[in-house]
């Protein structure tokens, strides 16, 4: 048992390590992603919890609608921050889309308020 | 003592006239950020302003996101259309695009997503500064919900209008106090798409800095050095602008343009053992290994840094490079 979960967290670690976006510009420099993070301590545990986070979220964009392809670039786009903000979250998200009847409506609710006062 | 059923009554009545009260009350509550404007206008922001050159592409179908982007990009100088954005915001389940894609998709342009703090004062400040800004509103009334994305391209405080870029129109004008009131429920969220060199007004050091570097992150190398020499210009004693600049420059093996940047931040951080490295690093591949030494020595005796395996290298590396030569 021990050894099948270790073996699991091995592989995640792998890929992660794989999938890290830190690269140096060249050995011997410090990259600029290397000077951003070292204040917020990139641990061995956050680097795993955001590769979840992030094949997460490509797997909630394909569930949307979109290719695999374009739902790893879209991912791939976003900070650490927002993948784990949205993963696990995009059916709640607010998705701007606007059906447009609706504001005909609102906008008739709100002429009373309109000329009553407007700032 | 009253009937069971007369009490009832003075309850509702009661209970109606609070309503009421409340109601009237609320309209402050409703609307805080523009009763918030009646008393203080933001300092320096003039009362009425349009940026009637900002373009217009009427949305299609569901698809206000890739509408709202495309105006402020192409207001940036981006040359894109929203149908190519919709391959990179449009969520066809959810028939919308997601707040954060919208900034995602901003960075794969090589622009700065920038998400504004949410106020009013900050949006005002940042339209009369000349940038256009997406804003997300519900347009949906009680419980029915209807996300929509424009983009705020002027206003007129005296005459009570904000104008926007929104949907079939190419110039809405939506009152103070409704806009809030559809902006309220995104909890007044709002974005800027700014060509790399230009700052928001806006901007803090912190969140323009970790914008920039989302940027670059997200594949466009280039945008980010222009990006990061404006940085410097406005706040030069950054490190990591420094160094992030630096970077681009050496990455492109202008090496001297890589040295001066770092010299500079070397003086306002004399002990940044990434600086130091850096330096020697970009003065050995000049062909300057004793300055290149020296500042090696200099990284080295600052054990404790989480850089400390790079600058043993960088030390190695130097050494190896002076027996050679000699």
């Amino acid at each position: 048992m021990k050894s099948a979960l270790t073996r699991m967290i091995c592989r995640f670690l792998a890929i992660a390590v794989m999938a890290l976006p830190f690269q140096g510009v060249q050995a011997g420099m410090v990259g600029t992603d290397q000077v951003n993070s070292a204040a917020s301590v990139q641990t061995d545990r956050s680097v795993v919890l955001n590769y979840l986070s992030r094949s997460q979220t490509v797997n909630e964009l394909q569930a949307l609608g979109l290719d695999p392809q374009s739902a790893r670039d879209r991912v791939a786009a976003m900070t650490d921050d927002e993948v784990g903000t949205l993963a696990g979250q995009i059916s709640a998200a607010p998705a701007g889309g606007d059906a447009g009847a609706v504001v005909v409506l609102a906008l008739v609710i709100f002429a009373i308020w309109y000329f009553a006062f407007r700032r | 003592m009253p009937e069971p059923v007369a009490w009832c009554r003075i309850a509702r009545l009661r209970a109606g006239v609070f309503a009421l009260l409340v109601g009237l009350s609320g309209c402050a509550s409703f609307v805080p950020q523009t009763m918030a404007l009646r008393d203080a206008w933001p300092a320096g922001v003039a009362l009425k302003t349009e940026l009637g050159e900002v373009p217009f592409f009427p949305q299609q179908d569901y698809q206000c996101g890739p509408a709202a982007l495309a105006t402020t990009l192409v207001d940036a100088g981006v040359d894109v259309t929203p149908e190519e954005l919709v391959a990179l915001v449009y969520a066809p389940a959810r028939q919308g695009s997601l707040q954060i894609e919208m900034l995602a998709a901003a960075r794969r342009h090589g622009r700065v997503a920038y998400p504004l703090a949410p106020r009013f004062d900050d949006l005002l400040r940042e339209v009369a500064a000349g940038n256009p800004v997406i804003v997300l509103q519900d347009t949906g009334l009680g419980p029915m919900v209807n996300w929509h994305y424009a983009v705020v391209i002027g206003f007129d405080y005296p005459a009570g209008e904000l104008y926007l870029r929104s949907g079939q129109s190419k110039r809405l004008a939506i009152p103070f106090t409704v806009f809030e009131y559809t902006w309220k429920k995104s909890h007044y969220w709002a974005m800027l798409t700014m060509a790399p060199g230009r700052i928001p007004a806006t901007a803090t050091e912190s969140a323009y800095l970790a914008a920039i570097a989302a940027m670059e992150r997200a594949g466009d190398g280039r945008a980010a050095m222009p990006a990061y020499a404006a940085f410097l210009e406005r706040w030069p004693e950054n490190v990591a602008a420094g160094i992030g600049l630096a970077n681009r420059h050496y990455a492109l093996g202008a090496l001297q343009d890589a040295q001066a940047v770092l010299r500079r931040t070397l003086a306002h951080h004399p002990d940044s053992v990434a600086v130091l490295n850096n330096l020697a690093q970009t003065l050995s591949d000049l062909g300057r290994n004793d300055e290149a030494l020296a500042l090696a020595e200099r990284a080295l005796q600052r054990s404790e840094s989480p850089f400390a395996a790079t600058v043993h290298e960088t030390h190695a590396l130097i050494l190896q490079r002076m027996g050679r030569n000699r």
